[in-house]
């Protein structure tokens, strides 16, 4: 068998807005469009994954949060109505995937045998996350790759956040033994807001994009910052910023998936690929590519 | 009498999945006298709050008449499911979203099929309400503190008042923060911390001697033992009794580390 491999990870933010926006037929609000500059910037990212070709698809979302250890789908169909609690007014999808039960199953065991508690999710009556169905949506509305999904452990929140963040860099290694043992081609998807300072009261009509702006300066400073040394293959350094900027933009990177990620993909000094940038509801969103076989990585 | 009795309870839905764990047991024994208490107080409604219900942007009012499902917890889903058959009493609900505008809180409706509805609102519901009583339920918006949380739970009772009914005031939600982050042998669950344990405990017994030691001890409590959601459950059962003169603590426990009880007040 050849060695499986990571072709590439995104930075693939999960505001259900996207999906109301774009109206697929999924899901059951209706919109007359707004925040156009992201969804063609995930247009963008889902050209790319098309031309990659994965075997599956892993994803690790803030919205699935578990206290004791990481938890991986593990029920090999999964359907259902995603009501987002936040946004049940934008948000109410039927969703239906297919789960790649063997590869979450090798990722489990791996970061077992890095001594992370895991855990295997075996309730075929689970709800799966919006973040996780919004993302693996906006990246690839077909629903035709598996998926591995990944919970977001509490650790950044309840331990400090080097400890938190220690364990999601053993399990980002664990995830690159797993898919290198597997033989297949996969896409990892780093489901995260960039700088999380939001509104607190929403506009009557959600798309009115005359009301979207950056709600807080500071947050966007960082967010065009960060991005910027992305764009150089600076990780080292945003990885040394990493504890500033979860303090000073909110930043949703905080529960795991942006370090796991990283980690996962060997800490790239490749430069990422910005498919665009915009704010939801007043947050910084980034759609990000990592394109690890076109860099030889 | 408006409020005819009051309960502060724990949300976690481990003992109402395993009654039978020797360590989960004296809560779920205890759910079931402070049922068995509510019935007997022959509410017209439930008013609920669970620290579980996040909302973020407004406050928000579950109005959806009728909720029925299975809701499968996104921690506890190996301990089996839980059934969901939730009645909301939507005219009062729908004038306590009214009455937020006279507290300066901008309130909405919540009446979505298939809305997930918090674990925390669905055990109170199941374990305490065996009258089958509707409710009204209010999210717990994160921005909201202790004293604004007192104000709407207030502010729903006035408006209940206003219609002639008789509630009960429920705050669903646990008491000391620190759980095992690790897989334990749920026979053997105890509060994480020796330190927390007898923190939960004192802070029962202030809870026993009445609203204004409860109010005293609270605030220490919370921050000591990063209680959850700084004990906002408890601000509401404080704002919506107006006080209380004592209390009974049906069970006490831990819930995979963390604390939890179910507690009775004694209404002033
Ligand atoms: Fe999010």
């Amino acid at each position: 068998m050849t060695k499986g491999s990571i072709v590439a990870g995104f930075i693939a933010p999960h505001p259900p807005h996207l999906v109301y926006a774009e109206n697929p037929p999924q899901n059951e609000p209706r919109s007359e469009g707004g925040w156009e500059p992201l969804r063609w910037a995930y247009e963008r990212a889902r050209a790319s994954l098309e031309a990659l070709k994965p075997d599956v698809l892993l994803v690790h979302s803030p919205h699935w949060q578990t206290l004791v250890g990481h938890h991986f789908l593990g029920v090999p169909k999964l359907s259902g109505r995603s009501v987002d609690p936040i946004f049940p007014n934008l948000f109410r999808y039927n969703f239906d995937l297919d789960v790649d039960v063997e590869l979450a199953e090798a990722c489990c065991a791996e970061a077992r045998a890095m001594g992370l508690e895991s855990k295997m999710m075996r309730n075929p009556g689970f709800r799966v996350d919006y973040g996780t169905i919004t993302t693996l949506h906006m990246i690839r509305p077909q629903w035709d790759i598996p998926v591995v999904g990944i919970s977001a452990n509490n650790s950044p929140y309840y331990l400090t956040l080097d400890e938190g963040v220690d364990e999601m860099i053993k399990l980002g290694e664990a995830t690159r033994r797993a898919i290198e043992a597997s033989g297949k081609r996969a896409v990892l998807l780093c489901s995260n807001t960039f700088s999380h300072w939001h509104f607190h009261e929403e506009p009557a009509l959600p798309e009115d994009m005359t009301k979207e702006h950056p709600q807080s300066y500071a947050g966007y400073k960082w967010d065009m910052r960060i991005i910027e040394l992305l764009r150089r293959g600076e990780v080292e350094e945003v990885m040394r910023l990493f504890p500033q900027w979860v303090e000073e933009a909110f930043a949703e990177v905080k529960s795991g998936a942006f370090p796991w990620m990283l980690s996962a993909m060997g800490f790239p000094k490749t430069p990422a690929e910005l498919h665009g940038y915009g704010t939801v509801i007043g947050t910084g969103n980034a759609v990000m590519e990592w394109n690890l076989e076109a860099a030889g990585a | 009498m408006t409020v005819v009795s009051a309960f502060l309870v724990t949300g976690s839905p481990l003992p109402m999945l395993r009654p039978d764990n020797p360590a989960w047991a004296p809560l779920a024994q205890g759910y079931a006298r402070a049922a068995e208490a509510l019935s007997a107080s022959k509410p017209d409604a439930i008013l609920l709050y669970s620290t579980q219900w996040i909302a973020v942007l407004d406050q928000l009012w579950q109005t959806r008449p009728h909720s029925l499902g299975t809701h499968v917890d996104e921690n506890w889903y190996e301990f089996g499911d839980l059934p969901v058959d939730i009645r909301v009493d939507v005219p009062l609900a729908k004038a306590c979203i009214d009455g937020c505008a006279s507290i300066g809180v901008s309130a909405k409706p919540v009446d979505y099929q298939d809305f997930p509805i918090d674990t925390g609102t669905i055990v109170a519901d199941t374990m305490l309400n065996t009258l089958r009583v509707p409710l009204v339920i209010a999210a717990n918006n994160v921005y909201h503190d202790f004293a604004s949380t007192e104000r709407m739970a207030a502010m729903a009772v006035a408006v209940a008042a206003g219609q002639g009914k008789r509630v009960a005031v429920v705050g669903v939600g646990g008491l000391s923060g620190a759980y095992f982050d690790r897989s334990i042998d749920i026979a053997t669950d105890h509060v994480r911390h020796p330190a927390d344990d007898a923190a939960n405990r004192a802070f029962l017994d202030a809870l026993c001697a009445g609203s204004d030691a409860a109010r005293a001890a609270v605030g220490a409590f919370a921050s000591a033992t990063k209680a959850d959601m700084g004990m906002k459950h408890l601000a509401w059962v404080l704002g919506g009794t107006g006080g209380f003169s004592g209390a009974k603590v049906h069970g006490y426990g831990a819930t995979y580390g963390a604390g939890a009880a179910v507690v009775e007040f004694v209404l002033a």
